[in-house]
C-alpha cells in the first residue's frame, strides 16, 4: 500500500482537468488524508494548457511533489509537456490517439479512449472528465460510493439527466480500467486517520481567516491572483454583518480601508504587486496617522504587468520599504494554506494592537493551491482590539501622546470629548501639523519604537520556525511558500549525510532578531532560496546581520523544487569541505 | 456633553492659515453656521479632506478631522461612512484635489451615493503650491506652469456632478454666505451623495477667473420654476456659459449606499443567522 502518491492531470482548459483534480482532492480530504496541490493557469480566459497536481499522504507534507506517480494526459500537447515529470516506474494514462515514444520507456502506458467512451457510450463529450475520474477511481482504489456521493452533491442543482450522464460515465471509466489494467499497476488509496480534513485554497483560507479575525469592511479592486479573496468575502461577509465594496481602483480601496479603520472597524484589502505599488502613498499615510490596516499582497511575476498568472516572491522590498519617507509597517508571510488562516489573525492582532499597517505576503502558488486544513484551526486565531481612549478631564484630547508606550490610546469618531485631527502631515500630540525638527524626530522615534515592541511581542516568538536544532554546516533561510520545498530538501540532504538545518521567519518586518541571530551563530554557511531575481530576503539578511549569504533564486513562474535546493546544499557543503581542507593545509 | 449652540463652540482653537482676503474664510463661516443651525454634535461630525488650501479646513473646526493625502478625501469619506453610518460625514477640498489628482474618485462616489456631503472649493488655481493652473482655470492668460497660455479647456464641476449621477448638486458663492449656509444645510440633510460647488477667489493667485466684482455681475439664482428632478434641465443650468446659476441644480433622491448594504446583508442571510462555524463547514 502506498502512503505517498502524486497525481497530475493535464489537458486543455475547459476539458475538466480541474474538476477531476478537485474531486479526488475532496474525497481524499474526507478520508482524512493530507493533501498539497498545485495548478497552473493559462493567461487566456478560454483554452490554453492547464494542469493540476495532487500529492496525497497519510503523513504531514508541505510540498506538492516533484515527479509524479501517475500522469493523466488528455491530449498530445499535455503529454509532451508533462511526460518528463513522470517517475520511471510511473503510470501514464493518455488519450488513445496520443503518440508515445516507446524507446527506453520504463513507465506503464495505458491508452484510454476517454473521448470515444464519452461521445459514443454516454452521448456527451463533456462527460469525458468523469470517465477519467472512473478510470482513476479504479487505479487508485477510491471506493465508488465516495465519488457518487460527491457527484450527487456537486450536481445537486442540475437536472437528473446531467447527474445520470455523470454516473454512467463514472461506471464506464471504472469498467474500462477493470477490463484493461493489470492488477500490479494499481495503487491502494492511502487510508488516512479517520479525521475529516477541510479542503480549501490559500485565497479561501485568507478570506475565512479574515472573517474569523473579525474583519467588518473589505475594499478591493479585482486583480489576479487575489480576486478570489474579495469574491469569497462578497458572498459570506454580509452574512456576518460585514460590508464589501469593489472600489474604482486600489488607491480608493486602501483609502477606504483607512477611513473605515479610523472610524473604528477592522478593515482590509487584498491585491497583488501592481495594487501595492498604487497603494504605496496611502501606506505612508496609515503609518504616520497610526491607523490599523491589513493589506494582503498575493505576489505574481513583476515588474509592471509582468507575469500576471505566474508565481514569484519579488515584492518583499516593496512590502518593507514601499512608500516615501520613513514609514514603518509590519510584514508577515504565511507558508501554507493553514497558516493563511492563522496569519490573518496575527495580521489584525498586530494592526489593532500597534495601530500600524500590516502587509500579508503570499504568492500565486499559495493563493491558488488547494490544501488540507485541520478543522479546529479557526479557533486558534488571535483575537485583538484597539487600545481605546477616555475623554481627558480637561483640555484637548492628545491622540498621539508621547509616553512610555509608543502606542497611544485611540478615540474613534463618535466618542464624547475626544474630537481630534489625524493627518498625513507631521503633527504634535494633538494631531495638529507641526513641522519643527524636534516634533518630527520624537514622532518618528515613537512610530518606529512600535517595531521594537512587536519584535518582543509573545505572538512574534511563534512566527519563526526552526527546521532542526543546534549547530550545522549549512543553514537554509527562506520565506513564504518556498518553505515547503525547503523543508523537503533539508530532509533529503540529511538522508545524504549533510549537516543542515533551516529557519523560516514568518514575520519579515521586523525580523525575529533573537532567533535569527542565534541561527546565524550556529551555522557555517547560509543559503537563501527565494523566488525572485535579486535575492530580496538575502539582501535584508546581509544588511541587517552582516552575514554573507548564498542566494538561490528562481524566476520561472513556478515554485522551487526540492531537488534544486538539495543541489545548492550539496554545492555549499562541498565548498565548505574544500575550504576546511585548505585551512587545514595552511595550518599544517 | 456641553451645550453646542454658538459659533465659537465649533471652533477648534487652531487659527486658519489662509491668506488675508481669501474667500475660504467665508466658506468656513457658512459651514460652521450650518453646523450650529443643524445642531450637529461635533463628536458625530467627521470632516475629511485631501491636500490643498481648502483641505486645511478640518483643523479649524471642532470635530473628528482627517487631513489625508492629495485627491483621496472621497474614498476615505466613503470608508468612514460605511464603517459608521451614524456619523455626519463632510468631505472638503479644492478644484485641483477633487478634479485633477482625485478626479477618478468623483464619479464613483456620485454613483455609489453614500450619504455624505462633498464641498468643492473652486478657486480655479493651485494656491498651496503658489499659482499653477488647475482643471477649472479659464481666463488666466498666464500661470506659473502655463506662462504662454493654457494647454486645455476648463472642467465644469457642477455639470460633471450631474452627469456622474450625484443625487444632489448645488452651486454657491463664498461671498453669498446666507445662501451658502442654506445650501450646505440642504446638502447635509440630503440622504445620499450631496455635491456643492463653491466659487471663491484666490486673493494671492487668481482674482481673474474668480474676480468677485465680475462674478457678482454674472451670477443668477436658479429660477423658481426649475425642476431639479429633471437632469437635462439641471445640466442646462449648470452648463450655461453666460450666466452662473447659484442654488440647487439637481435633487433626485434614490437609495443610498447604506440602504444597498442593508439589502445586500438581508439577501445574503436569507433569513438565517450565520456564524463562522457555518462558514467553516462548507470546506468539509
Amino acid at each position: 500500500m502506498m502512503h505517498d502518491f502524486t497525481l497530475r492531470v493535464a489537458g486543455e482548459s475547459g476539458e475538466g482537468v480541474i474538476t477531476v483534480g478537485e474531486t479526488v482532492a475532496r474525497i481524499a480530504a474526507r478520508e482524512g488524508l493530507q493533501l498539497v496541490t498545485f495548478r497552473t493557469f493559462p493567461a487566456e480566459i478560454k483554452g490554453g494548457a492547464c494542469m493540476m497536481q495532487l500529492r496525497l499522504s497519510d503523513q504531514k507534507i508541505s510540498y506538492h511533489g516533484e515527479k509524479v506517480d501517475c500522469l493523466v494526459a488528455l491530449n498530445q500537447v499535455a503529454l509532451d509537456e508533462n511526460f518528463p515529470d513522470l517517475k520511471e516506474q510511473g503510470v501514464l494514462l493518455c488519450e488513445a490517439d496520443c503518440d508515445v515514444i516507446e524507446d527506453g520507456l520504463t513507465a506503464t502506458v495505458y491508452k484510454v479512449p476517454f473521448e470515444r467512451i464519452a461521445v459514443r457510450e454516454i452521448g456527451s463529450r463533456i462527460s469525458k472528465n468523469i470517465v477519467v475520474l472512473g478510470v482513476l477511481a479504479e487505479l487508485l482504489g477510491i471506493p465508488k460510493p465516495r465519488i457518487e456521493e460527491f457527484l450527487a452533491e456537486k450536481f445537486a442543482k442540475k437536472s437528473e439527466a446531467i447527474l445520470d450522464h455523470n454516473m454512467q460515465a463514472l461506471e464506464k471509466g471504472i469498467r474500462f480500467a477493470r477490463e484493461n489494467f493489470s492488477k500490479r499497476e494499481r495503487f491502494g488509496f492511502p487510508r488516512g486517520k479517520p479525521e475529516r480534513h477541510l479542503l480549501m485554497t490559500g485565497n479561501e483560507a485568507i478570506a475565512l481567516g479574515s472573517a474569523a479575525a473579525g474583519v467588518k469592511c473589505f475594499f478591493g479592486y479585482p486583480i489576479t491572483p487575489a480576486s478570489e479573496i474579495m469574491e469569497w468575502l462578497a458572498v459570506h461577509l454580509p452574512k456576518l454583518g460585514g460590508k464589501v465594496l469593489q472600489t474604482e481602483d486600489e488607491i480608493s480601496a486602501i483609502c477606504a480601508v483607512a477611513g473605515a479603520s479610523w472610524a473604528g472597524e477592522k478593515a482590509m484589502t487584498a491585491t497583488s504587486g501592481p495594487g501595492v505599488s498604487l497603494m504605496s502613498e496611502a501606506l505612508g499615510l496609515l503609518s504616520i496617522a497610526e491607523i490599523p490596516a491589513v493589506i494582503v499582497d498575493s505576489q505574481r511575476g513583476g515588474p509592471s504587468t509582468g507575469l500576471p498568472t505566474k508565481t514569484e516572491q519579488s515584492d518583499l522590498m516593496l512590502a518593507i520599504h514601499g512608500s516615501h519617507g520613513d514609514a514603518p509597517r509590519v510584514v508577515i508571510a504565511p507558508t501554507s494554506v493553514s497558516e493563511c488562516i492563522t496569519m490573518m489573525g496575527a495580521a489584525f492582532y498586530f494592526a489593532e494592537k500597534y495601530q500600524i499597517p500590516v502587509i500579508v505576503l503570499v504568492d500565486q502558488a499559495l493563493s491558488a493551491r488547494v490544501e488540507t486544513v485541520k478543522p479546529g484551526i479557526v479557533e486558534q486565531i488571535s483575537q485583538s482590539s484597539r487600545l481605546r481612549a477616555q475623554a481627558p478631564a480637561e483640555g484637548n484630547f492628545a491622540r498621539y501622546k508621547l509616553a512610555n508606550s509608543p502606542v497611544s490610546p485611540a478615540a474613534i469618531p463618535g466618542t464624547d470629548g475626544c474630537e481630534h485631527m489625524v493627518t498625513g502631515m507631521e503633527h504634535d500630540e494633538f494631531g495638529n501639523f507641526a513641522c519643527d525638527d524636534e516634533t518630527h524626530t520624537a514622532m518618528t522615534v515613537k512610530r518606529f519604537r512600535k517595531l521594537e515592541e512587536i519584535e518582543n511581542d509573545p505572538l512574534t516568538q511563534n512566527l519563526c520556525e526552526s527546521i532542526g536544532e543546534g549547530k550545522a554546516d549549512i543553514g537554509v533561510v527562506t520565506w513564504g511558500s518556498s518553505a515547503g520545498p525547503v523543508e523537503e530538501a533539508i530532509q533529503e540532504s540529511r538522508r545524504l549525510g549533510i549537516s543542515v538545518r533551516g529557519l523560516v521567519p514568518k514575520i519579515l518586518n521586523p525580523l525575529p532578531h533573537a532567533q535569527m541571530k542565534k541561527f546565524f551563530s550556529e551555522v557555517n554557511r547560509v543559503i537563501v532560496p527565494e523566488l525572485n531575481f535579486t535575492g530580496q530576503l538575502a539582501s535584508q539578511i546581509r544588511a541587517t546581520y552582516c552575514v554573507p549569504t548564498i542566494s538561490l533564486t528562481k524566476i520561472k513562474g513556478v515554485p522551487l523544487e526540492p531537488s534544486e535546493i538539495v543541489a545548492k546544499i550539496i554545492e555549499a557543503a562541498d565548498g565548505l569541505q574544500q575550504r576546511s581542507v585548505r585551512r587545514y593545509g595552511r595550518a599544517g | 456633553m456641553e451645550e453646542q449652540d454658538k459659533f465659537c463652540d465649533y471652533l477648534s482653537g487652531v487659527n486658519p492659515v489662509w491668506c488675508p482676503g481669501c474667500g475660504y474664510y467665508g466658506i468656513l463661516g457658512a459651514l460652521v453656521e450650518a453646523f450650529v443651525d443643524l445642531k450637529l454634535p461635533s463628536k458625530e461630525l467627521a470632516l475629511i479632506s485631501g491636500i490643498g488650501c481648502a483641505s486645511r479646513l478640518p483643523y479649524f473646526v471642532k470635530s473628528y478631522g482627517f487631513h489625508s493625502i492629495h485627491g483621496r478625501a472621497l474614498p476615505i469619506a466613503q470608508g468612514v461612512k460605511i464603517a459608521n453610518p451614524n456619523l455626519t460625514v463632510v468631505a472638503v477640498g479644492g478644484d485641483g484635489d477633487g478634479l485633477a489628482i482625485g478626479g477618478g474618485h468623483f464619479p464613483h462616489a456620485a454613483r455609489n451615493n453614500a450619504d455624505l456631503t462633498y464641498i468643492l472649493f473652486n478657486n480655479a488655481i493651485y494656491g498651496m503650491t503658489k499659482g499653477q493652473f488647475s482643471p477649472t482655470t479659464t481666463l488666466l492668460s498666464s500661470t506659473k506652469t502655463s506662462p504662454f497660455g493654457l494647454t486645455g479647456d476648463a472642467l465644469n464641476p457642477s455639470a460633471l456632478a450631474i452627469v456622474y449621477g450625484a443625487s444632489f448638486v448645488a452651486r454657491g458663492f463664498s461671498v453669498r454666505k446666507e445662501q451658502l449656509k442654506d445650501l450646505i444645510m440642504q446638502g447635509i440633510r440630503h440622504p445620499g451623495f450631496a455635491f456643492i460647488e463653491i466659487l471663491s477667489s484666490c486673493s494671492s493667485f487668481n482674482t481673474t477667473d474668480m474676480n468677485v466684482a465680475h462674478l457678482l455681475k454674472a451670477i443668477d439664482t436658479v429660477p423658481a420654476d426649475h425642476d431639479p428632478e429633471d437632469p437635462v434641465a439641471a445640466l442646462r443650468l449648470a452648463g450655461n456659459d453666460s450666466k452662473i446659476h447659484l442654488g440647487v441644480l439637481r435633487r433626485s433622491p434614490r437609495p443610498s449606499l447604506e440602504d444597498r448594504f442593508q439589502e445586500i446583508q438581508e439577501r445574503a442571510r436569507r433569513g438565517k443567522s450565520q456564524d463562522i462555524d457555518s462558514l467553516v463547514r462548507q470546506f468539509a
